[in-house]
This record gives structure tokens, sequence and C-alpha cells, in this order.
């Protein structure tokens, strides 16, 4: 699109919501060095967790009452019949006849990427400093 | 000349730009009307579409090899290692956004171990566990399934740090190859997490023989509490590009990917907690796996570390250690623009992470 002098209400809003989103991230993880602030999250997650085990007891009992399976109980049943299932699948011959053969091990690299350092084992040579690299792409970018 | 200067002016339509925003703006507007109420009617998206077989199912674990796709391929197979808080199929989201469909084009035979919510059964599974039980079992089923003695291991942020823990352990076990995407060792670094983590305000404890199994829901809540607006902003960009089908799509395709996250062991939860987080012994070199002192100086395969430059969960300073603490000789460590997820899946890893990882792997795999 071409420029124009007046400003793009919507690529405005964009930019102050990337902005916003930076600084509301900065300013919680900043004040995360508060052990009180630590101790009352945890405190509320605990909280929480406790109301979610005690409801889930309550529904639980309810649900052995009424002769009924919990919805983990039937997700553990699912998944203990698929491992069933794949099991058969890996037991029983393929309907479509023998299993397809698999391409062979054969494949070499292109010519220009066939070489990598090459270390003889038990060479007394010393250890090579790591290679660190850092792309090209990386310097002088911003987040991607 | 003043008069001709004059009639240009008049003959320019006026502020054609401000029109044509204005009717895109309109436009845009009627679409995310309409596609805002199919997206609440919206299945979730379909991912991990890449023909696959299980090969091995065990409790939380699950194997697949991912069928291949060229005519010949490289002789050493590849055994990815998904960390254990979440699904594999970030990396293989959909066709095109899918490393394993690329490495499988680029010649490569794939393997990976992905993880399920672990079972009650399962409650007191420790690092011990991951390492010297279910990745050996693994490679031993990838060597009988493959014919090869030889297998590259390749892990994922906690799965690169339990591949390098298993490396370091079993040093002539088979892994010929090891590579790493954003692995933390130097735990000091993640500050947040550390925080979070502290005794004097969290007793470990307490919660996992509360709980047992760690929820997801808190698992979640500990990644989210270290970018806290980011959920919100991330939905009033959802809703800013309702009109856009292809960002609607990448979008929920992460966001269930997020919402997956899977519980935790409690046996795992804690050991990270108190010896990773706490104690730093994987940097001090004090962790200890079935008895024994972890020393990364005992990896001696080729070893690639891929860090993300603007990785918020594991910075790359908590990274940077682990090419310098590995005994290899034949080792390097990429650093590339990109966030902890965007490295691996995604339009940037398409363009800069699969072809670094490809043309290392190339002369290391045959």
């Amino acid at each position: 699109m071409a420029t124009s002098l007046i400003p793009d209400p919507f690529q405005m809003w964009r930019e102050a919501l990337t902005k916003l989103e930076g600084n509301a991230n900065s300013l919680v993880t900043g004040s995360m060095d508060s052990q009180e602030l630590m101790r009352s999250m945890h405190q509320l997650s605990a909280l929480s967790l406790n109301m979610q085990q005690a409801f889930e007891k309550a529904i639980g009992g309810y649900l052995a009452r009424v002769n009924l399976p919990s919805r983990k109980e039937v997700s553990e049943l699912a998944a203990a019949l698929q491992r069933v299932e794949d099991k058969l699948d890996r037991l029983l011959p393929d309907g479509a006849g023998p299993a397809a053969p698999r391409p062979p091990r054969t494949r070499r690299p292109p010519p220009e990427e066939a070489a990598p350092p090459a270390v003889e084992a038990g060479t007394p040579t010393p250890a090579k400093p790591a290679r660190r690299t850092k792309s090209a792409a990386s310097r002088g970018r911003r987040r991607s | 000349m003043a008069e001709a200067a004059t009639k240009e002016k008049k003959e320019k339509p006026p502020e054609p730009v401000l029109a044509e925003r204005l009717r895109l703006e309109v436009e845009r507007a009627v679409q995310r009307s309409l596609k805002g109420v199919e997206l609440f009617a919206a299945p979730p998206p379909t991912v991990g579409r890449t023909a696959k077989t299980v090969l091995h199912r065990r409790g939380t674990l699950s194997l697949y090899h991912y069928h291949a796709t060229a005519d010949e391929i490289y002789r050493v197979p590849l055994l990815f290692v998904m960390a254990p808080t979440n699904k594999a199929y970030i990396l293989d989201l959909a066709p095109g956004q899918s490393l394993m469909e690329f490495l499988l084009a680029r010649g490569y035979d794939v393997y990976m171990m992905d993880w399920d919510a672990p079972s009650d059964a399962e409650r007191d599974l420790k690092i011990d566990d991951y390492v010297l039980d279910f990745i050996p079992d693994c490679l031993r089923r990838v060597q009988q399934d493959s014919g090869e003695h030889d297998v590259t291991l390749i892990g994922y942020c906690a799965g690169g740090m339990l591949s390098a823990i298993h490396v370091a352990l079993l040093p002539d076990g088979p892994a010929k190859n090891l590579v790493c995407f954003t692995t933390p060792v130097d735990f000091s670094k993640m500050e947040l997490f550390r925080s979070m983590a502290d005794a004097k305000v969290f007793d470990v404890d307490k919660l996992v023989e509360s709980v047992g199994i760690v929820p997801a829901d808190l698992v979640r809540a500990g990644f989210d509490s270290l970018r806290p607006a980011s959920r919100i902003a991330g939905q009033l960009r959802l809703w800013d590009n309702l009109w856009n089908d292809e960002f609607v799509k990448g979008f929920r395709m992460m966001e269930r990917w997020g919402n997956e996250t899977l519980p935790l062991p409690g046996g795992y939860f804690r050991q990270t907690v108190k010896e990773l987080l706490r104690g730093n012994a994987l940097f001090q070199g004090t962790l200890k796996i079935g008895g024994r002192k972890v020393e990364l100086g005992n990896i001696k395969v080729p070893f690639l570390h891929v860090i993300a430059q603007y990785d918020h969960i594991v910075p790359p300073e908590c990274a940077h250690p682990l090419v310098e603490r590995v005994g290899s000789r034949d080792k390097e460590e990429v650093v590339l623009p990109g966030g902890h997820v965007s490295i691996a899946a995604g339009a940037n890893a398409v363009k800069r992470m699969w072809p670094k990882l490809d043309s290392w792997l190339q002369g290391r795999s045959t």
C-alpha cells in the first residue's frame, strides 16, 4: 500500500498492542522477584487445586453411587483399547498384502556437503574449542 | 505552467490511499463477523498428519515411525525425543509446516518419542526412568526396526536435556550423533522459574504428595506466567486477523498445542524443581541419575546445539554452557533468530533451522 501523510489508526492500534504487551510482560515478570507475590501466587494456585480436587472427588463419589464411569475412567478405557488396537495392527498381516519394501539405506549427501569435519577416533589431538555461530539473519534483527 | 500544475492537481483523486484503506478495513470487519461465528463452531484443527506407524506404546510413552517418502534414505535413522511437557506434533503441524515431512523428503528415516498424560501408576516416574529406561528401550526398538546399530538422537528442550544425560551416562551406546534444540543446562539463568520454585515460597513435596500427577493447568500456568500478557494479546491479534484464513489456521494450531500441555509425573517434577532449578545440579556437575554422576564431558559423539536468540523459556545464556561442557571434538552451537517454539516450527524454522539441521546431518548420517 502506498504511503500516506494521514496516519493509519489500525496500524497504530497494532503497534500499541505490541508495546502494551511488552510493557505488561516486563512489569509483571519484574515484580516476580517479590517473595510475597510468589507466595500469594502459589497459595492461590494451591487453593484452586484443592477446590478442583474436592469437586472431582464429590462428582466421582456421585458417579460411583449411580454406577456410572467418570470421564477419566472412560478416557483410560479408550486409551487401553487404542493400545490393544495398535498392537493388533502390528501383529495382524496387512490386508493389502506383504509390507511395502523399505527404501535402501544407501543415500549419500550431495558432494559439496559430504564431508563433516573428519576426526579420527583416538587421535591424540587436543579438543577443538566449540564452534559457535550466529546466523547472519540473527545479527541486528529484532524478535521474530 | 502554473495552470498546468493546477489542472494536474484537480485530476488527482482525493486521498486514494485513505479510501482504499477504509474499503479494506470495512471488508475485513465484515469478514471478521462472518468468520468469528464460524470459529466458535469449528472443530479443533487437524495436526500431525504425516503418515506414521505406532511402533510401541507403554504408559506415557509412544514411539512412532514416520513412513519414508524418499526412494533412497540415509543409513543412520533419527530418533527424536520430545519434552515430556508437550506433544510432539509441534514438529508436524501441517503439510508444508512439518519438520517431519521435510526430513522425510530429504531422505531421513525418522522415529519419534512422544508423550501422553501419565497415568496414576506413573506418578513416581523420575528423570532416571526417562533417561535409563524409556530412551534405551526406544533406541533398541529403533535398532531392531531399522536394522541399523547407529542412531542419531535429537532432543527438543527438556527432551534435549534427557538425551544429553543419556549419552553422558552411556557414551558407548548406539547414539552416533547428538542434536539438541533449546536445551537448558545452567538453570541459574532461568530466573523466573527459579523464583517460582524457591523453597521459601513453594513447598514442592506438599504439592506432589497431594496431587501425585502435577496437573496440566499448573504446568501451563508456569509457562504462561513468563509472559502473562501474551495470551490476551494473542486473542486480540486473532480478532484483528480473523479475515486472514492462513493466520487463523496457524494461530489455532499453535493454540491447540499450547492448550494440550501435558501433566507431569510428580517424581519428575520434584526432581526438576529440587535438583535442577534449586540445586542447578546439571551445571554444577552434581546431578546423579541411577546413582551415577552426570558428566557432560563424557559426551564424545558429534554434537549440534540449536539455540533460539529470543527464547523466553530457555534463554540463550541458560543453553550456551552445553556446547562448552560436552567432550566431543566435532561440536557446534548455532544461535538463530526466533523464540522457543518458532525456532522449530513456523515460517522462520522453514527458512533457517531446518536447512541447517539437514546440512549438519547429511554428512553424519551415512
